[in-house]
């Protein structure tokens, strides 16, 4: 889990790029301002390309923290060699 | 194979062209502005061109505007106006014509299939003279659908229908008209195809969803071809070739004039394939030259063949004899006067090839893959990625044979003793013009590439050149040179703005084939006597590559030139040789 964590890292400081390394774990909808639809929508294309996992719009809701993308990510079972 | 350049495949994903984007850039450096019509929502593939063109001009901050969704044509209106460098058009079969793409209900019965044929040659022409007006005054890069059409037709799949037949008919007409324009560029449709499976480039989820219709894959892939017609690298300038087993199979000393072949019968066909692509490239201004090991008195013989596709005439120099390759090497740049990053080595021997690559870094040093057929298809594809130009002009075709007359006129300037007397037996003329705009696409060619005899080494993007011309005070001159040993085409380029009796020069570039002519000094003679001018300020700075220019002005004026220094016409007098070409009527435009 500790690499899905730090690809997540990475996944996070290329969508925000005005997050600081410190900031990244407790990024959220509600923190990040940038955090807007467009950049949720580049978020899941990153996550899907970098985990090979098939993400619905619909799950967008779910996906509003960082720690959320992470329990969502356990949940689907990527691996941590992934996609990337 | 020691390999050519590869393609830039390193922004294949999603994350690594964002990773690019936040590289932190100077907060001075200048702008590349360019601008993207697309129908679709540009998300991933703005990233992805974004990237890419960053990549590529490392010194620029990349600007992309883009327009509305669903608008590729009022886009393509909108963004033109703005100072951009250049004008990328995305089309896809939604935005000629709304049914045929998925996120529209307008109907796919048979009786509107008709209907969406002829509003799609609407919509096309439409585009077509939006595109040809552009591309008056700026570059213009053109995608054509690059999605599968969606399946609305009758037909079964292994049919095709003649809707879809009559739809494609019509893109193929529009591409290739628009492609004729000056600054208009296609994407290529079969590199694209090698790049990005077609039947793997439609997300219809993400289509559906978010308005973006192109998987990740293919977005990349488009874009790094979009990107490559606006930020094309150099191309190289001149190949330099072996014989034996390579130009012809067999060792001409060992097999003998007749014992050498390229013919299907003898299965050496490829080495007849190979001199047909050298003709290619010698037809298109690129040089070639021969470095081989062997008896010069034999191959003189040989290219007497007549059944050789490669004329003697298409090559020079020919260096055949026992020394070292990179010997030869080292004489065909001097000749050429080009640098080895220039210029692409063949031999069919990795050892030579690898003794030429340890002389000369810089150089593409390949091998000639003689019993590999695939190889070779992939090496053909590599050499004319090298030497793909956008275009040739009248300069390129007489290139080798007004370098072999320079190598000719030194020999003949060396074997007269004086100067004068080889520039005045040369019987050379200059045709100068004079022009208020920026329409001379050669002089603009000439600007961007010259290297030695460059004022600055200021390099022109489309936008800065078009505004400089503006000021009712800016002038291009050219000056075309030709003697009895043959002309040399228009070979100097001057930028500059008159102010009263002073002509401030911004640019001044000469071709190096026109050295040692005192094209320079009639340069200078023609812009005191069109101006009137009685001082001449020069733009000048020093660059790693310009010390033929330096040396001139310092010749000029005494001293070490300096940025902004002048040249005035009392101290142009006193100083300048004879210069005895006769002046052809200058055309003003």
């Amino acid at each position: 889990m500790n690499e899905v964590r730090g690809r997540l890292v990475r996944c996070f400081s290329v969508v925000f790029p005005q997050l600081s390394a410190d900031q990244i774990p407790t990024a959220s909808v509600q923190t990040v301002q940038e955090w807007d639809s467009l950049a949720a929508v580049t978020l899941v294309a990153v996550l899907q390309e970098e985990f090979a996992v098939e993400i619905d719009f619909g799950d967008l809701p779910q996906l509003e923290s960082f720690d959320a993308v992470l329990r969502y990510l356990g949940s689907r079972k990527v691996s941590g060699n992934g996609h990337g | 194979m020691l390999g050519l350049v590869a393609w830039l495949r390193d922004l294949v994903k999603l994350i690594d062209a964002l990773e690019e984007l936040k590289k932190p850039l100077a907060e001075a450096a200048p702008c590349f502005r360019a601008a993207l019509a697309c129908g679709f929502t540009p998300l991933h593939f703005e990233t992805f061109l974004r990237a890419q063109l960053t990549q590529r001009l490392p010194r620029k901050r990349v600007r992309l505007d883009t327009g509305l969704f669903g608008d590729l044509r009022g886009n393509l209106e909108r963004l033109h106006k703005a100072p951009l460098e250049v004008l990328v058009v995305i089309i896809e079969w939604q935005d000629l014509d709304l049914r045929l793409g998925i996120r529209t209900l307008g109907g796919w019965r048979t009786t509107d299939l008709q209907d969406i044929v002829n509003s799609t040659a609407e919509a096309l022409r439409l585009l077509h003279d939006s595109i040809i007006e552009i591309s008056g005054f700026l570059p213009v890069c053109v995608s054509i659908p690059t999605l599968p059409l969606p399946p609305l037709f009758m037909t079964s799949p292994q049919q095709a229908s003649s809707y879809e037949l009559q739809l494609r008919e019509l893109i193929a007409s529009f591409s290739s008209t628009i492609s004729t324009q000056a600054k208009v560029r296609v994407v290529n449709s079969q590199l694209l195809n090698e790049l990005s499976t077609p039947h793997d480039r439609f997300d219809i989820k993400s289509e559906v969803q978010t308005g973006f219709p192109y998987k990740l894959s293919h977005a990349s892939s488009l874009a790094e071809l979009v990107a490559d017609l606006i930020a094309p690298s150099s191309p190289k300038k001149g190949i330099i070739t072996d014989l034996d087993d390579t130009m012809w199979a067999g060792i001409l000393g060992e097999v003998g004039l007749e014992g050498i072949s390229w013919s299907l019968d003898q299965g050496t066909h490829l080495h007849g394939v190979y001199q047909q692509f050298l003709e290619s490239l010698a037809s298109a201004g690129i040089l070639i030259a021969v470095a081989s090991k062997n008896e010069l008195e034999l191959v003189n013989r040989a290219f007497e063949r007549s059944d050789l596709r490669l004329s003697k005439d298409n090559i020079y120099p020919l260096e055949v004899h026992w020394s070292r390759k990179s010997e030869s090497v080292r004489r065909i740049l001097q000749v050429w006067n080009l640098g080895a990053d220039d210029v692409i080595f063949l031999d069919d021997s990795p050892m030579e090839a690898s003794e030429v690559k340890d002389a000369f870094p810089e150089m593409e040093c390949l091998v000639f893959p003689k019993s590999d057929y695939e190889a070779f298809w992939v090496l053909l594809k590599d050499l004319r990625r090298a030497f793909g130009k956008r275009s040739v002009n009248e300069e390129d075709l007489i290139r080798t044979r007004s370098i072999r007359e320079a190598a000719a006129l030194r020999g003949v300037e060396i074997s007269s003793g004086s100067p004068d007397d080889f520039l005045r037996s040369a019987a050379a003329s200059v045709r100068v013009e004079l022009a208020s705009g920026g329409q001379d696409t050669r002089a603009f060619e000439l600007v961007n590439k010259t290297n030695q005899f460059n004022l600055n080494g200021r390099r022109w993007t489309q936008a800065a050149w078009s505004s400089y011309f503006i000021d009712p005070a800016a002038f291009l001159m050219t000056v075309a040179y030709e003697d009895k040993y043959g002309p040399l085409g228009k070979i100097s380029a001057v930028l500059g703005r008159v102010d009263g009796k002073t002509v401030k020069i911004d640019s001044w570039v000469m071709s190096c084939r026109a050295f040692s002519r005192r094209i320079e000094h009639q340069t200078l003679k023609q812009i005191f006597e069109k101006f009137r001018a009685e001082e001449i300020v020069f733009e000048y700075l020093p660059t790693p590559r310009n010390a033929p220019l330096r040396e001139f002005l310092m010749e000029m004026l005494g001293a070490e030139p300096q940025p902004g220094g002048s040249l005035s016409f009392a101290q142009f007098s006193s100083r300048s040789f004879e210069i005895f070409q006769r002046v052809e009527e200058a055309v003003n435009e």
